[in-house]
């Protein structure tokens, strides 16, 4: 299973993707942004662990603007 | 006490909305969108349900269009602010509160003028000309409330913003007085920034307030600081709802505030509108049958009117009957001019004030007769004092 973040530039966008990830039927959680990512950041990312292509074209589909996207080693 | 005085705040505050500050205060106070515990995030997500809340109840389709503000007055202040620069000018209606008034005379000092146009009573066509006439070429922003906060008529706001935006001019409601209590919609509107009070219809803490912004053109920010955000950048982020929100947020009133816009959806604002509109014309009658009262608009009614009777008794101070109603009678209202001395210009109240009576969701028609029957008797006393 890979962890895949999504970055974004404010919280409530984390949230308002991670609310359009459910209603696709996507889990997804909201976590803190590793350190060294963070000045791509707010500080919150998504983390995705399947269809995270899927996801992301959910995502921008909607419109909600995207910052980064990074593999991380979250347990 | 028996409690008329909702149109400077709403009380009593429902249940869910004492439980949601009092769970925020023992429970999960954490700092929202600073911290990764779950205490934090807990305080995040409530913030995020509220923003959600809200973008339902004005039928707005992000919740990052939602502001967090101190009070209606604080959001106004963001928006003439933010967008008013030297050389620009503005239009008002002859009923601005203070909130709008006060800022504009302090641009006054840099560089910035407005225009008064008239509020034509019962007469929509003749209020938009008078908006229409007062546009000047370098008119940059129009404000205007939903509302009078005193006498409680309404102006043509979506018409006004259609207007605005014919003539490329950005448009601001000022909907202390009417959000939760009249349906708004900012779906096909042409409405750029509504601004409210959480605490008055909405039935929050004080000590909230929302600014939603349905427009791409937004005011410069007036604070700048920490959003627990992008904290590596210099400047202030662009991104909403962050770029108005530094420092750390009223996450119990923010909490309440919630609760209280999740009662007025369950209540339904179309049953609160009528159910108070019933009150206020009974409220209206009563008083109108009462000889040495002083009414000053026509009966209300749900076109024209929001659930607000301003009145006086003939003879008498209105911060007197004020302070009569509360000693002898237990009724609470606000007597005086209630922060918009212009609308009470217009009505020629601004050297006697009026005495307002505002109702909400928990006031009764036992209620509104027990005042009603409180004025005659005050009326008729001052009567056998002279």
């Amino acid at each position: 299973m890979d962890n895949n973040l999504i970055m974004f530039q404010t919280v409530t966008h984390v949230m308002k993707s991670r609310d359009l990830l459910r209603n696709n039927n996507i889990f997804s959680r909201v976590v803190r942004t590793p350190i060294h990512l963070k000045n791509r950041s707010c500080g919150y990312s998504l983390l995705v662990n399947n269809n995270f292509d899927y996801a992301l074209d959910i995502i921008g589909k909607s419109g909600i603007p995207v910052v980064g996207t990074a593999a991380v080693d979250f347990v | 006490m028996i409690y008329f005085d909702n149109g400077a705040t709403t009380f009593p505050k429902p249940n869910s909305v004492v439980r949601a500050v009092n769970d925020v205060l023992r429970i999960h106070g954490a700092n929202p969108g600073r911290s990764g515990h779950n205490m934090s995030m807990k305080s995040a997500e409530i913030m995020y349900d509220c923003r959600m809340n809200a973008a339902q109840l004005f039928n707005i389709d992000a919740p990052e269009k939602i502001i967090f503000t101190n009070n209606c007055t604080t959001a106004l202040n963001y928006v003439i602010k933010g967008i008013l620069k030297k050389g620009d000018h503005a239009v008002i209606s002859s009923l601005e509160h203070n909130a709008v008034a006060r800022p504009l005379e302090f641009l006054k000092g840099h560089g910035v003028e407005y225009s008064v146009a008239d509020y034509a009573p019962y007469d929509d066509d003749k209020t938009i000309d008078n908006f229409r006439n007062a546009i000047k070429d370098n008119t940059k922003l129009v404000i205007c409330t939903h509302a009078s906060n005193v006498f409680g008529v309404k102006l043509p706001v979506e018409r006004i913003a259609a207007l605005c935006r014919i003539y490329g001019i950005l448009f601001c409601v000022d909907a202390a007085q009417t959000a939760g209590v009249v349906p708004i919609s900012l779906k096909d509107s042409y409405i750029d920034f509504l601004c409210t009070a959480g605490h008055k219809g909405l039935y929050g803490p004080m000590g909230t307030g929302l600014l939603v912004i349905n427009t791409d053109k937004t005011p410069e920010s007036l604070i700048q600081g920490g959003t627990g955000s992008l904290s590596s950048q210099k400047s202030q982020p662009e991104i909403l709802p962050d770029k108005y929100e530094s420092g750390t947020p009223n996450l119990p009133g923010i909490a309440g505030l919630n609760e209280g816009i999740k009662f007025i959806m369950r209540r339904n604002i179309e049953l609160i509108e009528k159910r108070e509109m019933y009150l206020t014309q009974r409220m209206y009658d009563n008083l109108s049958r009462i000889n040495g009262v002083i009414l000053y608009t026509k009966r209300p009614d749900s076109e024209f009117f929001v659930p607000v009777i301003s009145f006086n008794i003939e003879g008498l101070d209105s911060e007197d009957t004020a302070a009569i109603l509360n000693s002898k009678y237990n009724i609470a209202v606000r007597a005086g001019l209630h922060c918009a001395p212009m609308a009470h210009s217009f009505y020629n109240t601004e050297n006697t004030g009026t005495v307002r009576a505002v109702m909400s969701v928990f006031t009764n028609t036992s209620q509104v007769d027990y005042f009603t029957s409180a004025v005659r008797s005050i009326s008729r006393f001052k009567k056998n004092l002279k």
